[in-house]
């Protein structure tokens, strides 16, 4: 299932790719009622290079990618997307801009097949209506069967088109993990959000996962990675280390382990 | 060429047999039973609304009344006191449910589960409320009668057998509909939405907007039916609009298993049909449905249609 098993031809990856954008956090500040959270952290994560943020249990890694995806909003500070303000932006609004995310445990919809899972990855860029879907109108089944070719496509470039008929909910944790990438791709994502995406998953499929980030990286994207993963985080251009809310480090994954500041409060030693 | 669906040969075979059932069935049965399946057909279209909020959206819908009831009023007063043809009457009763469903829906859809039961159940008490109270315009419980029967091209719907001929078809076009919408484009993110919320967002869902589309789409079923009705018992009052129908109307989709659209006719066929055979039993006949519908519940929770598809598994893998 990994990127050298599926189609990575240039027809596939114009399919699943329409350009990477700049996303950056800008002075993001975050309190849950008395306990500050997030204190003033700025991170860039630059048109199609891949940026890492790690750091221990409770160091505000999720509070700052609810933010960042529009599931929160921050206290202070702003979220740009191309020098774009989207702080006020809806979830949808910032997915329709090109932001996607996933989920830490895989959010897939677990009593559909993979097929529509994957169909459901293009709702932003189809625009049938309740009217026309009743009637089945022309443009409507034309509609539908081109977003079914294309999660096909999609499914093959993946490898998992074996897996199209198959409930999303019987899948196991790995092959959950590359449909919910899958899915994401198909919205045509300018800038690609992963939340531990090697949670629960084995060392031979983090190993898969790792090839996909990159594949996807190469194909244009902007990846933002969350992780405690220190393995994973080896596919990053540049890592952000948040400790108590603040990033201490920052630069290549070399670098920030040599920090004495991150030797210190994230690995202990 | 690659047949990508390969089960339709079955499927137009199934539809054939339902076809020629449809056509024969009121010739071996009498009257009182061709009069269940026509309201059994009213309780389908009414129940076709509350499963799809269910079965599609994850929505308990306590209060269909609401839009049964104004629909059978419309119905009844623009054709008895304002002499109106009936069809404009019905889009009348549509119109004027769909007006209300999109102004209660679109706050009270901010809700989810248990709250947003209990807030189409007051939905549901309040109508019934307004219904007894504004006897000016419903007539209380003295109600609305001499309700035009339906006439279909100079052909009057006046006996049950010619009712169950216009009803049955009506019923199959709302399904037919019904079932294109659920395998279209707002189907897949109505199901999305209730499988994962969250991931439903990132996709670019909108769910509010979605549910509020729904719900609106849920009353004008209940109003269609509603105006059947009217049109079909010629008389309407308070007492076939409170609590206890919408609650039938929400066991339509929960005896058939609520992800199945063409499964309504089974759980309107339960419904309709049950209580009415059980009622040689006497007083216990309730008694006897109430422990029926725990069963069903209890033993298959995916409904009738989904004992269907787990004996179909069965048979698939002898």
């Amino acid at each position: 299932m990994g990127p050298e098993h599926g189609r990575t031809d240039a027809a596939g990856a114009a399919a699943l790719s329409q350009g990477a954008s700049t996303l950056v956090l800008q002075g993001i500040a975050h309190s849950f009622g008395g306990l500050q959270v997030l204190r003033k952290v700025d991170i860039e994560v630059p048109a199609g290079r891949l940026v890492g943020l790690i750091g221990p249990n409770g160091s505000g890694k999720t509070t700052c990618f609810n933010i960042a995806s529009g599931f929160l909003r921050q206290n202070a500070g702003r979220v740009l997307l191309d020098d774009q303000d989207i702080s006020a932006s809806s979830v949808q609004a910032r997915s329709r801009a090109g932001l996607v995310r996933t989920f830490q445990a895989p959010k897939v919809f677990d009593q559909m097949t993979v097929l529509e899972n994957l169909m459901v990855g293009a709702h932003k860029s189809t625009r049938t209506g309740m009217l026309g879907a009743m009637l089945g109108t022309r443009g409507a089944r034309a509609e539908q069967a081109a977003t079914r070719e294309l999660a096909e496509r999609c499914a093959q470039r993946f490898g998992i088109d074996a897996l199209l008929p198959t409930r999303a909910g019987l899948l196991p944790a790995g092959q959950r993990r590359i449909v919910e990438l899958a899915r994401a791709c198909m919205g045509r994502p300018r800038v690609l959000l992963l939340d531990e995406p090697s949670s629960g998953l084995n060392s031979e499929e983090i190993e898969v996962l790792r090839r996909w980030i990159r594949e996807l990286n190469r194909d244009g994207l902007t990846v933002f990675l969350v992780s405690h993963d220190m393995g994973l985080m080896t596919v990053c251009d540049t890592v952000h280390v948040l400790y108590f809310g603040e990033v201490i480090a920052s630069g290549s994954l070399a670098d920030v382990q040599a920090d004495a500041r991150v030797r210190e409060a994230y690995l202990g030693i | 060429m690659t047949n990508r669906n390969p089960g339709r040969t079955p499927l137009v075979v199934t539809m054939l047999v339902l076809l020629a059932l449809w056509v024969l069935l009121p010739l071996g049965l009498s009257r009182h039973h061709v009069d269940l399946l026509n309201f059994a057909a009213i309780l389908g279209i009414g129940g076709l609304g509350v499963g799809l909020l269910l079965g599609q959206c994850g929505i308990v819908n306590l209060g269909q009344a609401a839009f049964f009831g104004i629909g059978a009023y419309a119905s009844a007063w623009c054709t008895t006191t304002l002499g109106w043809p009936a069809s404009a009457a019905m889009a009348t009763g549509a119109v004027i449910s769909a007006a209300i469903a999109a102004v209660i829906g679109y706050p009270i859809l901010r809700l989810s589960g248990f709250f947003l039961a209990l807030a189409t159940l007051a939905v549901g008490s309040i109508a019934s409320v307004l219904f007894f109270e504004w006897d000016w315009l419903t007539g209380g419980t003295l109600g609305i009668g001499g309700v035009p029967k339906l006439s279909l091209l100079g052909w009057t719907l006046d006996t049950p057998e010619r009712f169950y001929y216009f009803v049955w078809p009506v019923l199959a076009l709302a399904l037919w509909l019904a079932q294109n919408l659920v395998g279209g484009r707002p189907g897949l993110a109505m199901r999305a939405m209730r499988d994962a919320a969250p991931a439903a967002e990132v996709m670019a869902v909108d769910m509010h907007r979605l549910k509020t589309q729904m719900f609106v789409l849920c009353a004008v079923l209940g109003s269609l039916a509603g105006s059947l009705y009217s049109h079909y018992v010629s008389f309407v009052s308070v007492q076939s609009f409170t609590v206890e129908r919408s609650i039938f109307f929400l066991l339509v989709p929960v005896i058939a298993g609520a992800h199945s659209v063409p499964g309504i006719v089974a759980g309107a066929l339960f419904v309709a049909l049950i209580p009415e055979l059980l009622s040689g039993l006497g007083d216990f006949h309730q008694v006897v449905f109430g422990l029926l519908l725990v069963t069903v519940v209890t033993l298959m929770p995916g409904g009738l249609m989904g004992l269907l598809g787990t004996l179909r598994g069965q048979g698939g893998r002898r």
